[in-house]
């Protein structure tokens, strides 16, 4: 192709054409972002004037008791999320993917707690896990076993909201999960059945490995994701019991738009995206060891 | 001819930019209110108010509580506070101190109808406030009160709570109304947990505080040290009353509409909740709080909603008329949710207000208690070291609710909120 046709192209054009996008980044996410990092050295209650106080939120957070109870509750929490979808999302698509009738139905019924209301969601589990009332210690005394305080006790409330959460988002990552089988070449499976591998083998020195790709997607989106869980916490134990479930994101709500000490939830809106960076900076540090990109 | 014409283009062009002018000047207020659910009562206020005074105009701005106190304080900080607007007794005093509202002293000394007015009700925000002055003028007035399942007492035999009732007649009768079976309780004689307004109205029934004023510290007298453990007592040693993770999947305001206790006290906007989930499936009915062996029963525990004034409003004395309307005489009485007290008295003193052949049959009693002095344990950062709203697991909530839990001993609780909530208000109080 010639120079002499493309004479209409002139190299300013795309930026030209990002613009708006760019504009928008910058002023609704790059600006708040900035503001608030701002924030995160002043006193501000939004009522008056904001006041610099250095590294002041900074060190208090640091000095505060129950932020590494914050802090531990968040990475606990973020743990078990990720764990369980990625188990969950990959045993559900294995199940679901091959061709049968009616299987179209069973995954969007798997994928339905996803786009469901958190909030509608928390009031329901809420209902399902109650010490009294509830459906699933009721079955637990007809067996005759012990009925928890599911969301009472400091011991269980944080990793019953969590697998409420993974409850919910598990279709979401079964979605990426079928994806990427579905990927897979079928002479590679067919190879290996005739070679005799058994379904384990198939699964353990095939799949996975040629699924690595897709693991390694689904573990960053879920690492990020295992961070945001304020409204599941919001509607089924506000941070409680004593502080049990009481996360960064929900810490910062409480602190932003409840207490309006705005500086400080600012300062701690930034340990979050340390967390958030560190972890998935790791996941990207250790990505050369496990995952495959060639067949 | 074409100097006509370009004279008569300016002309329309003028008329198209400034048509108010045309029509006659308007003074304009703006309104800001938090409860949506009464916006077409108060569209019927303004017009009331604007009929009544021509060359008026009120613009109404309706949000939600969230986004009300988000915005208004964003607005506060930039200097554009409406002219009036929806106060709350949690956040008087951080505005009062910043200077955020205009002081309605002379305003009310000069031309308020005292009588028309619970005064006790004004000097609740003017203590709350903590500035001497008259910083809001209220709309409407919560109290605390003893709701009791009326069918559970009967069935128990037990007499109905009265004046006279000690704590000790309480905790009798709790027992009374406790149902035990195979090991298992079927129904408590009380409910509580941490939360304010299950808690303070037993310290104020007892005569004890909370909050040192002088000191502006956390400091619970003997008397509320005495009431905390009576009523966690009454879980832990008695058993007459739930521990809080046991009703932790049920939203608190259902727990005795549900049937599943039979007493609790709580604030008296939860009448109407209580018809809404019980119905007619349910006899109940409101009764003071037994008064505690130091209690003289001259106080109640309950808080006042206001409209204050910004201290910028260029017009003050239109902007007080309207404070002074929409709190007062432009009422009515469906605008106040049932349990709800207007403190304009001709209002609440009407024979509509006791909503006779409706539960609870003994509403007159709001009456009484609106005109008894109050108390209230507001503070600056009170919603974070009382632990309220979306962070009501914690605070000295969180602790209440860890001992009837079990999982703190009493006085290691206490020690627990004293430090904790001493450093909270030292970070306010500098």
């Amino acid at each position: 192709m010639s120079s002499r046709k493309l004479s209409w192209y002139r190299p300013g054009d795309p930026w030209l054409m990002l613009l708006p996008t760019v504009a928008g980044l910058a002023l609704f996410r790059l600006g708040p972002m900035l503001g608030s990092l701002l924030l995160g050295f002043a006193d501000w209650n939004m009522l008056t004037p904001p006041a610099f106080i250095g590294l002041g939120n900074y060190t208090e957070l640091l000095a505060d008791p129950v932020f590494p109870a914050v802090l531990r509750s968040t990475l606990e929490f973020s743990l078990l999320y990720v764990a369980g979808v990625m188990a969950l999302g990959l045993a559900i698509a294995l199940l679901l993917d091959r061709k049968a009738r009616g299987i179209g139905f069973f995954r969007a019924a798997f994928y339905s707690p996803v786009i469901t209301s958190a909030v509608a969601v928390g009031i329901v589990w809420s209902w399902l896990l109650s010490p009294r009332y509830g459906l699933l210690n009721n079955l637990l005394a007809t067996l005759g076993l012990p009925e928890p305080y599911w969301l009472g006790d400091p011991r269980l409330a944080l990793p019953t909201v969590a697998i409420v959460q993974v409850w919910k988002m598990s279709g979401y990552y079964m979605i990426i999960f079928l994806a990427g089988l579905q990927g897979i070449p079928h002479s590679l499976i067919e190879a290996s059945k005739i070679d005799g591998a058994s379904p384990r083998q198939r699964f353990f020195t095939i799949i996975l490995p040629l699924l690595s790709p897709t693991t390694f997607f689904v573990l960053n989106v879920a690492l990020i994701d295992s961070f945001k869980n304020f409204e599941l916490i919001y509607a089924m134990t506000k941070g409680g019991p004593q502080n049990a479930t009481n996360t960064l994101v929900y810490d910062v709500y409480l602190n932003g738009f409840v207490h309006y000490r705005t500086g400080y939830a600012s300062a701690l809106s930034y340990v979050l995206l340390a967390c958030v960076a560190l972890v998935t900076g790791l996941s990207f540090l250790a990505k050369k060891r496990w995952v495959k990109y060639q067949y | 001819m074409r100097q006509l014409r370009a004279l008569g283009i300016a002309a329309l062009i003028l008329a198209a930019i400034f048509p108010l002018q045309s029509q006659g000047k308007k003074t304009v207020l703006q309104y800001w209110s938090w409860d949506s659910s009464v916006k077409k009562q108060n569209e019927d206020i303004i017009a009331k108010f604007e009929a009544q005074n021509p060359g008026v105009k009120v613009e109404l701005t309706t949000l939600e509580t969230t986004e009300y106190w988000v915005k208004i304080r964003l607005l506060a900080n930039q200097g554009k506070l409406p002219d009036v607007f929806n106060m709350s007794s949690g956040y008087l005093e951080e505005w009062a101190r910043a200077g955020l509202v205009r002081d309605l002293g002379p305003s009310i000394d000069r031309d308020l109808d005292k009588k028309s007015f619970y005064m006790s009700v004004l000097d609740a925000g003017k203590d709350i406030a903590g500035t001497g002055k008259y910083c809001a003028l209220p709309y409407a007035l919560v109290t605390t009160v003893l709701y009791y399942n009326k069918d559970m007492f009967d069935k128990a035999g037990v007499a109905y709570p009265s004046a006279s009732w000690t704590w000790e007649d309480f905790r009798k009768a709790a027992k009374k109304l406790t149902i035990v079976k195979d090991g298992k309780t079927q129904q408590y004689g009380f409910w509580f947990f941490g939360r304010y307004s299950n808690v303070e109205s037993w310290v104020f029934a007892n005569n004890g505080r909370l909050i040192d004023p002088a000191t502006n510290s956390y400091k619970p007298d003997a008397n509320a040290i005495e009431a905390m453990r009576f009523l966690t007592d009454l879980v832990l040693a008695d058993k007459v009353a739930p521990a809080k993770k046991e009703m932790s999947a049920f939203r608190y305001q259902d727990v005795f509409p549900q049937g599943a206790a039979a007493m609790w006290v709580d604030g008296s906007w939860f009448i109407d909740n209580n018809r809404k989930i019980a119905g007619d499936k349910i006899r109940w009915d409101i009764a003071e709080l037994p008064r505690g062996p130091k209690g003289d029963g001259k106080s109640v525990y309950g808080w006042p909603d206001y409209v204050s004034i910004s201290p910028n409003t260029p017009n003050a004395d239109l902007a007080w008329k309207f404070a002074k309307f929409v709190a007062g005489e432009g009422v009515s009485l469906d605008m106040y949710m049932a349990g709800k007290i207007p403190t304009y008295r001709p209002i609440t003193e009407s024979p509509a207000f006791l909503e006779k052949g409706q539960q609870p049959a003994n509403k007159g009693l709001l009456i009484k208690q609106a005109a008894k002095a109050f108390r209230t344990s507001y503070t600056l950062g009170w919603s974070e070291w009382r632990g309220y709203g979306p962070a009501e697991s914690l605070g000295l909530n969180g602790i209440i609710d860890a001992i009837i839990d079990g999982e703190t001993s009493f006085d290691e609780g206490m020690k627990k909120a004293d430090t904790n909530i001493n450093k909270i208000l030292k970070r306010y109080y500098k």
